[in-house]
C-alpha cells in the first residue's frame, strides 16, 4: 500500500507508455511463479512458504504500482480506490485458495474472493449480477461445497481434528504447473496490455450512457427476455437435466437387512374412521390399499 | 463513471484465471480441484463483465448469468460425483483413480 500512494503521489509526467514493457511482465511473471512454488503446499517448512508468499506479495505490489502508474498515463486517469481494495482482495483471497491445504479454508477464502469480485461487479455498474453472484456462489454452490467437504472430512478422520489428509499437503507437480499457469497469465497480460487499442469499440457511438443512469436491472431483463429468450430457457433446461443428473449420479441404493421371518402386516381390528366424511374412510390391509374397512352395502 | 482503463479488470480477471488454472492442476484434493474451476470461472464473469461495461452494451451481463447458470449445474453434478466416488475409495485424493489414466 506504501508503494502504490507513493507511485499515486508522484506526479507521473514523464511516463506517458501506454502499456507496461513486455520484458517487465515476463520478469514479473517469472519472479511470481517462483513464489508460488515455495507457497504451495509441500513437504517444506513454513519458513519457506512464508519467504513464497512474501514474495508472491511483493510482485503484487510492484504489478498495482505498475498499474497505477498505467492508470495516470492514460487519458481519463485519476484513481478509483476501491477497485484496488477489491482487486487485492480477490486476488489475495484466489491465492489462499490455491494453497491453504485445508479444503474448509479454501472454500471460505473462496468467498472472500467472491465478495470481492461482486464488489468490482457493482464498480462496473453490474448490480444485478453482484447480488446473483453472492447469492448464486456464496450462498448456495459454497455451502454445498462446505457441507460435502464436512461430510467427507467427518468419516475419514474421526481420530483427531487437526489432521489434515496427505493429499491435501503435498501438492502435484507443483514446478510444472506453476510454470503453465504463469505462462498463460504472461501471454494474457501481454496481449492484455500491448494490443490495447483493440480493445476497446472502434466507434464510441455504441457507448451507451443509459448503462449508467438508474440502475440497469431493469434494462438487462429487458435484454434478456427481447434478445436472448431461447438462451433463458435452454439454461432453464440445463439446471433442471442438472438437477436430475445429480439426484441420478448420487443416489444410493438402500439395502434392507431384515432378520426373521417377513411377517405381513394384518390389522386386526376394524379400523374407526375418525369422523363422518366419507373422504376420511381408512383402508385395512396391505395387499390391496383400496380395500376398504367399511364397504358401502 | 469509473476512471480505470478496462485493462485493469482484464488483469485482475486473467491473473484469477491463472490462479485457478494452477490450483486445479496441483491440489490433488477432488473438491478443492473443482472449487479451482469456480475460480476460473469467477476470472471470466469478471472479464465478460469489464467488456460489457466498456462496450456499453448489456451482452457482457447476459452471458455472465448463462456462465453463473453453467457453474451453478457443473457444481451440482461435480459434487455427485465426487460423492459417488467417495463412497467407492472412501478418501477424496484424485490420484486414488489413477488407473483411469489408462
Amino acid at each position: 500500500m506504501v508503494l502504490v500512494s507513493s507511485a499515486l503521489s508522484i506526479p507521473l509526467a514523464a511516463n506517458t507508455t501506454a502499456a507496461i514493457q513486455p520484458v517487465m511482465i515476463l520478469l514479473l511473471c517469472a519472479a511470481a511463479g517462483i513464489g508460488t512454488v515455495f507457497l504451495l503446499p509441500g513437504k517444506r517448512e513454513a519458513s519457506l512458504r512464508n519467504i513464497g508468499g512474501l514474495i508472491v506479495a511483493a510482485i503484487g505490489l510492484i504489478f498495482a504500482a505498475l498499474l497505477v502508474k498505467f492508470a495516470a498515463g492514460t487519458a481519463a486517469g485519476g484513481m478509483n480506490v476501491y477497485f484496488w481494495v477489491f482487486a487485492a482482495i480477490a486476488l489475495f483471497g484466489a491465492v489462499r485458495v490455491v494453497t491453504h491445504p485445508r479444503p474448509v479454508y479454501a472454500a471460505l477464502y473462496f468467498v472472500l474472493t467472491v465478495f470481492a469480485s461482486a464488489g468490482l461487479f457493482i464498480l462496473l455498474w453490474a448490480e444485478f449480477m453482484a447480488a446473483a453472484l453472492v447469492l448464486i456462489y456464496a450462498g448456495a454452490i459454497l455451502v454445498t461445497y462446505v457441507f460435502v467437504i464436512m461430510l467427507a472430512a467427518q468419516s475419514t478422520s474421526t481420530r483427531a481434528a487437526d489432521v489434515v489428509a496427505e493429499y491435501d499437503t503435498i501438492s502435484r507437480e507443483p514446478l510444472a504447473a506453476t510454470a503453465v499457469g504463469f505462462a498463460l497469465m504472461g501471454v494474457l497480460l501481454f496481449v492484455i496490455f500491448d494490443k490495447a487499442a483493440d480493445l476497446y469499440p472502434t466507434t464510441t457511438s455504441i457507448a451507451d450512457t443509459s448503462l449508467q443512469v438508474d440502475g440497469n436491472t431493469q434494462e438487462l431483463g429487458r435484454y434478456l427476455f427481447q434478445h436472448q429468450l431461447i438462451n433463458v430457457q435452454l439454461s432453464g433446461l440445463m439446471l433442471t437435466l442438472g438437477m436430475v443428473g445429480a439426484i441420478l449420479i448420487a443416489r444410493r441404493k438402500v439395502v434392507v437387512h431384515q432378520s426373521g421371518p417377513i411377517v405381513p402386516e394384518v390389522l386386526n381390528t376394524p379400523a374407526t374412521p375418525t369422523d363422518d366424511s366419507p373422504y376420511s374412510i381408512p383402508v385395512s390391509g396391505t395387499d390391496n390399499p383400496r380395500a376398504k374397512a367399511f364397504p358401502e352395502t | 463513471m469509473t476512471q480505470l482503463a478496462l485493462q485493469h479488470y482484464l488483469a485482475v480477471g486473467a491473473i484469477m484465471f491463472c490462479i485457478g488454472l494452477i490450483g486445479f492442476m496441483t491440489r490433488r484434493n477432488l473438491i478443492v480441484m473443482f472449487l479451482c474451476t469456480e475460480l476460473m470461472f469467477q476470472g471470466v464473469a469478471i472479464n465478460l463483465i469489464a467488456f460489457g461495461k466498456f462496450h456499453g452494451n448489456l451482452s457482457g451481463q447476459a452471458f455472465t448469468i448463462f456462465v453463473l447458470v453453467i457453474a451453478a449445474v457443473e457444481a451440482s453434478m461435480a459434487l455427485g460425483l465426487v460423492v459417488l466416488l467417495f463412497r467407492q475409495k472412501n478418501t477424496l485424493n484424485a490420484d486414488a483413480w489413477k488407473e483411469l489414466k489408462g
